[in-house]
């Protein structure tokens, strides 16, 4: 055999398991997906499955409370990208300076982001409906005693927010810190003797050195802001209501907690399936375009 | 070259294999009866009981529980789209019905089918076996009412019940109850608005069984009439609730306003009756009928929650027909559906007594002429219940409606299922 032969096969066969498993568990599923959103599928075999072209997309778009779950989703995912950046590029800040225990604060940050989804929002909804209103209670301030933070479609989005932030933030701080100790100190120190202040020294050498690690965070928050699912599950499961166009809908059912409901609690296999082409379409755009921007504002050294 | 493309085929024919190899399924199941349920509280009662019917009998009957945090549609579909398909599984009505029906069988001559009322039938023949048998009217605090000299065989219309919460509501402080009726309606309790409360809209003082309003409702036609009047007794209820509870309350703290003594009357069933248990909670209590449309009512709804059926491709159909008939006729049955999984038995022979006050209570109704309303919320489309009704209930209960608005945006639901 030649060697240029052997090579190729040992190529095939390390990269054979990996490839099967995803063209198994990711293409072939990705494929079925879009076909039975065009069809009434159940999901129950013995029930025939009838084609009914883009019908299933029609009824999406007429669909108020799926207008309205888009809508918020993007509102949650626009504010979440913020807080969450910012809150983590302050985190990680600190904890490169030359500050006491540098490394409990950083474990300390990070900690939250170990706890399953599901138990922290438990804990962020026992805060809200026990807590506060407790420590109003204490302050002797009734307006903070009798408020029902999960009642109010806009204050239950902030709550969500919070939670979330206080979940990822860690991760996400982690990247910045690993980006901000690879900023070479002679840069900064030569700055200095040329003059510059903080904000100088910030906005012109520490923020285009750390670029790159804003295309991998914004891309981490955003992805996965849009996708949140158990948070929400956990938290508020979809609550409180909203009046949207003269309809009852729920205001923190998210694309993906909205997508599940349509296709489990109704029961519309393929309707649900159709939402959820839609929104990975919707996914990818977003994304891509958020990478080929911050691509363009990435130096090399 | 080519050597090199067979080899490569070869490897990936060796993968493949390895993966199929891992679903291989054992012999010692093709024998025996898979039982796929979904009460997890029950899981083992129901495990130690199926160990006993194979030590009586020599049939061997496998358990599997699934519930809880994972919604057992789901998994049941998961189940049956692996090459998994259990003998027996459970349905929950006409929605579970509907989805299954092409994989499930008709009980012919069981004998269990004459000892009960509530097996799940459809135009005449009998589909599922009852599980156990539950019940919810307005339960209530037997001192507390005493105290208040309310007497409950009074309370069986709405003016009674509107007089009474005027009364109660008047000894608050005597009593020291927060509101009179513990209620929710929150995200987490569209369950209790949504499905059962809403009950009382379609089957509150017709006779048993019938199901006019309900096979209306399927058809996008709406009883303004009775739906008015329905209105009224949600109104009644919500305004003498404790906001915090009814907002944004979960299940623990609706029940346990209750249990605390901190409330007179609950808006749930006799399945709260282990939370008493565990938390030594022992006043007298008792269910007082629900007065949701206009008129004398002397009834609470009582029904099965959820139905074995027969897995039509099962192997094993006649050997799960005789665990089922065991369950039902043997004594052993009945020890385990009353003693070890405190169930309210669904069947006339069973002599044993639920020891838990309100399924004690619930066996006092069943007993009574006429005194059950039918179960008909289950035989809803799907998620129509929880889904499209519970938030109008939620938005209600905030005053983002007021009571034309709720009325308006229940019938547009109904009128929608057209």
């Amino acid at each position: 055999m030649k060697r240029q032969t052997k090579d190729k096969l040992v190529f095939w066969l390390f990269l054979s398991p990996a490839l099967i498993s995803f063209i198994i568990v990711v293409i072939v599923p990705f494929f079925m997906g879009i076909y039975y959103s065009m069809t009434d599928w159940q999901a129950v075999p013995g029930i025939p499955v009838n084609w009914v072209g883009l019908g299933n997309y029609r009824s999406m778009f007429s669909d108020i409370k799926f207008q309205y779950s888009l809508f918020r989703t993007f509102t949650f995912t626009l504010i979440s990208v913020i807080t969450i950046n910012l809150v983590a590029l302050i985190f990680a800040f600190l904890v490169t300076r030359e500050i006491k225990f540098r490394n409990f604060f950083r474990a300390g940050f990070f900690i939250p982001n170990l706890i399953g989804g599901l138990v922290l929002g438990y804990i962020w909804q026992f805060i809200f409906k026990s807590v506060v209103p407790q420590i109003g209670g204490s302050l002797g301030i009734d307006f903070i005693e009798n408020l029902l933070i999960l009642a109010n479609p806009d204050l239950t989005l902030i709550g969500l927010i919070t939670a979330y932030t206080w979940q990822y933030a860690g991760y996400i701080m982690m990247i910045y810190v690993a980006a901000l100790l690879n900023v070479p100190q002679e840069l900064l120190e030569a700055s200095e003797i040329d003059g510059a202040n903080s904000w100088h020294k910030f906005k012109s050498i520490t923020m285009p050195m750390i670029a790159q690690a804003f295309t991998i965070t914004s891309f981490l928050t955003l992805v996965t802001s849009f996708k949140q699912y158990d948070i929400i599950v956990a938290l508020t499961n979809g609550g409180p209501t909203d009046i949207f166009k003269g309809e009852v809908v729920n205001s923190t059912e998210m694309l993906a907690v909205h997508i599940y409901n349509v296709a489990f609690k109704y029961n519309n296999m393929a309707e649900g399936q159709a939402r959820a082409v839609i929104f990975f379409l919707i996914l990818s755009v977003v994304s891509i375009a958020q990478v080929y921007n911050n691509k363009k504002k990435e130096i090399e050294m | 070259m080519k050597k090199g493309y067979v080899l490569l085929l070869m490897s990936l024919v060796l993968t493949i294999s390895l993966l199929a190899g891992c679903t291989t399924s054992s012999n010692e199941e093709d024998m025996s009866v898979v039982i796929y349920q979904n009460k997890v509280e029950i899981g083992e009662q129901l495990t130690a009981f199926a160990k006993q019917y194979e030590e009586a009998t020599g049939n061997k009957i496998i358990v599997k529980t699934t519930g809880g945090d994972t919604p057992y549609q789901d998994s049941l579909k998961a189940e049956f789209q692996s090459d998994r398909e259990p003998d027996i599984f459970v349905i929950e009505g006409m929605g579970g019905y509907n989805t299954w029906n092409s994989k499930i069988i008709e009980f012919t001559d069981d004998e269990w089918i004459d000892l009960t009322d509530l097996e799940f039938t459809v135009d005449g023949k009998v589909y599922g076996f009852p599980v156990s048998v539950e019940a919810w009217g307005l339960a209530y605090n037997k001192d507390l009412l005493d105290k208040a000299g309310v007497d409950p065989a009074t309370l069986t219309s709405q003016d009674a019940y509107r007089e009474a919460f005027e009364k109660i509501d008047s000894m608050k402080e005597e009593l020291g109850i927060d509101s009179v009726v513990a209620m929710a309606a929150g995200p987490d309790m569209r369950w209790v608005t949504g499905l059962h409360n809403f009950n009382g809209y379609l089957s509150a003082g017709l006779p048993y069984g019938d199901r006019t309003v309900l096979d209306k409702l399927n058809n996008g036609e709406v009883d303004m009439q009775r739906l008015t009047e329905y209105a009224d007794w949600v109104e009644l209820l919500f305004e003498y609730a404790d906001e915090t509870v009814l907002i944004t309350g979960n299940y623990d703290s609706q029940v346990g306003q209750f249990a605390t003594g901190k409330s007179v009357f609950i808006h749930q069933g006799n399945w709260i009756d282990p939370w008493f248990v565990q938390n030594g909670v022992d006043f007298p209590m008792g269910f007082a009928p629900h007065a949701s449309v206009k008129g004398e009512h002397n009834a609470i709804f009582i029904g099965a929650p959820s139905f074995y059926v027969i897995n039509k491709d099962s192997k094993n159909i006649e050997a799960a027909k005789d665990f089922l008939n065991y369950m039902a006729t043997s004594e052993e049955g009945h020890n385990y559906m009353v003693n070890e999984a405190k169930m309210v038995p669904a069947f006339n022979n069973v002599t044993l007594k639920p020891t838990t006050p309100l399924s004690a209570n619930v066996t006092e109704w069943m007993a009574k002429e006429n005194g059950s309303y039918t179960w008909l919320q289950n035989d809803m489309p799907d998620g129509f219940g929880m889904g499209t009704l519970g938030p109008i209930y939620e938005s209600y209960a905030k005053g983002d409606l007021d009571k034309e608005g709720f009325i308006e945006q229940i019938a547009k639901a109904i009128e929608a299922l057209k």
